[in-house]
């Protein structure tokens, strides 16, 4: 071959290296920002990123809304919540609740014996247990008390658990939200990470992260639903959605959440989604509790 | 004597035809190339789940696309069951890639630190 036609053939390859980069680029700025290196962030520096973002964003939101979720920032969904909030659909489930932490277990022992503080312990969890190596969130520790005691343990997305989580929750109400990651045992801060890895992982055929809502679009709206930041998200469950028609644990809207983008959800209080609890709750850190909560 | 040996020869005959039947039939399952290819992309599909499953980038519509190609591998429509199960495939492939290209978390440009 001349060269002459060799250099035609380099120059016009290099060309084509050059306008599948500009694609690729180009896709990768539509699919919104270009994703760094993971920096070696402490918790606190997430903390202080996530609560920067968020007032620069809403700059006339005060932190104290923010448990309220998305009705801190959608004005007229507040309005109809505030509505909802005057008669709240979870009060039978609070009252239910209540029954059942007084009710003793068959071996004539109750939930107080576990929960020498409760049932106003919410603020205690998720907390990291240094004795069995993971998180254990209030969901997890009542039935690990149930089955101490000779109960079976209950299911983690509805049911039994409902209520009395909600019960928990509502006695409660008014605790400040404070994760607080030993120092001494690498292994929370593992468990911290591994949650907020799952969080910036874009998974399912929609190819999203939990990010991708409550960070880079919070504000905007799937459909008719505004997306709610994601400091706050832990401080209202159970929630009583009227999606559901019923009261539910924050493992089932992280199933839900992952199934509405296609992707298959991990199991309810696995390590997952205990450390993706983990993760969420620490960046509420300083936040009021305020469970259980009403929501579309 | 005869009813016997008549009754011995009647039941030798009905094996014999049943036998050949089950045989023809297999033979006809066995040698259809459709229904073997469309076998081989279920079972293909199935394993790329299961890939996606392994590095925890399983997508929903994934095991759905399996079962409609098994219903309709079962029904008969052999052209259907082999579509739906290339795309079920397809989707596993790149969920996996999916999955296996986010091993390193990588903050996004939009969270400023």
């Amino acid at each position: 071959m001349p060269a002459s036609q060799v250099i035609e053939r380099i120059c016009l390859e290099k060309r084509h290296i050059m306008k599948k980069t500009l694609i690729k680029m180009g896709a990768l700025f539509l699919a919104g920002g270009v994703a760094l290196a993971a920096q070696a962030a402490t918790p606190e520096e997430d903390r202080t990123a996530f609560t920067n973002h968020y007032k620069f964003r809403f700059p006339d939101v005060p932190m104290e809304e923010y448990p309220n979720g998305a009705y801190a920032i959608d004005r007229i969904g507040r309005e109809n919540w505030e509505a909802i909030e005057e008669f709240p659909p979870y009060e039978p489930f609070i009252d239910e609740g209540q029954e059942m932490w007084e009710t003793p277990f068959a071996n004539g022992k109750t939930y107080k014996d576990c929960f020498s503080d409760g049932p106003g312990i919410k603020s205690q969890y998720p907390r990291w247990d240094k004795k069995q190596g993971m998180v254990i969130t209030m969901a997890l520790a009542i039935n690990q008390c149930r089955e101490a005691n000779g109960e079976k343990a209950l299911k983690y997305k509805k049911g039994p658990i409902v209520p009395l989580m909600s019960y928990m929750a509502f006695e409660s109400r008014g605790q400040i939200t404070n994760v607080v990651i030993p120092e001494d045992d690498p292994r929370a801060m593992a468990a911290y990470e591994s949650g907020k890895k799952f969080y910036f992982t874009r998974r399912g055929q929609l190819n999203f992260s939990c990010a991708t809502c409550h960070v880079q679009n919070t504000g905007l709206k799937v459909r008719t639903e505004v997306l709610s930041p994601s400091l706050g998200h832990t401080t209202h469950w159970p929630v009583y959605r009227s999606k559901w028609g019923t009261a539910g644990t924050l493992h089932r809207r992280f199933t839900g959440c992952n199934r509405n983008i296609r992707a298959k959800p991990m199991k309810a209080q696995g390590e997952q989604y205990r450390n993706l609890e983990y993760f969420l709750t620490y960046l509420s850190n300083g936040l009021t509790l305020n469970g259980p909560g009403a929501r579309k | 004597m005869r009813t016997k040996r008549l009754l011995s020869v009647l039941l030798l005959a009905v094996t014999f035809v049943a036998g050949t039947g089950v045989t023809l039939a297999a033979d006809a399952k066995a040698e259809n190339p459709k229904a073997v290819k469309a076998q081989m992309e279920i079972d293909k599909a199935d394993k790329a789940r299961k890939k996606a499953a392994s590095v925890e980038s399983e997508w929903t519509t994934t095991g759905k696309l399996i079962k409609k190609a098994q219903a309709a591998l079962k029904k008969g429509d052999y052209d259907t069951a082999t579509r739906l199960a290339k795309q079920a495939g397809e989707q596993g492939e790149i969920a996996y890639e999916q999955g296996a290209s986010q091993k390193e978390l990588r903050m996004p440009s939009y969270l400023k630190y």
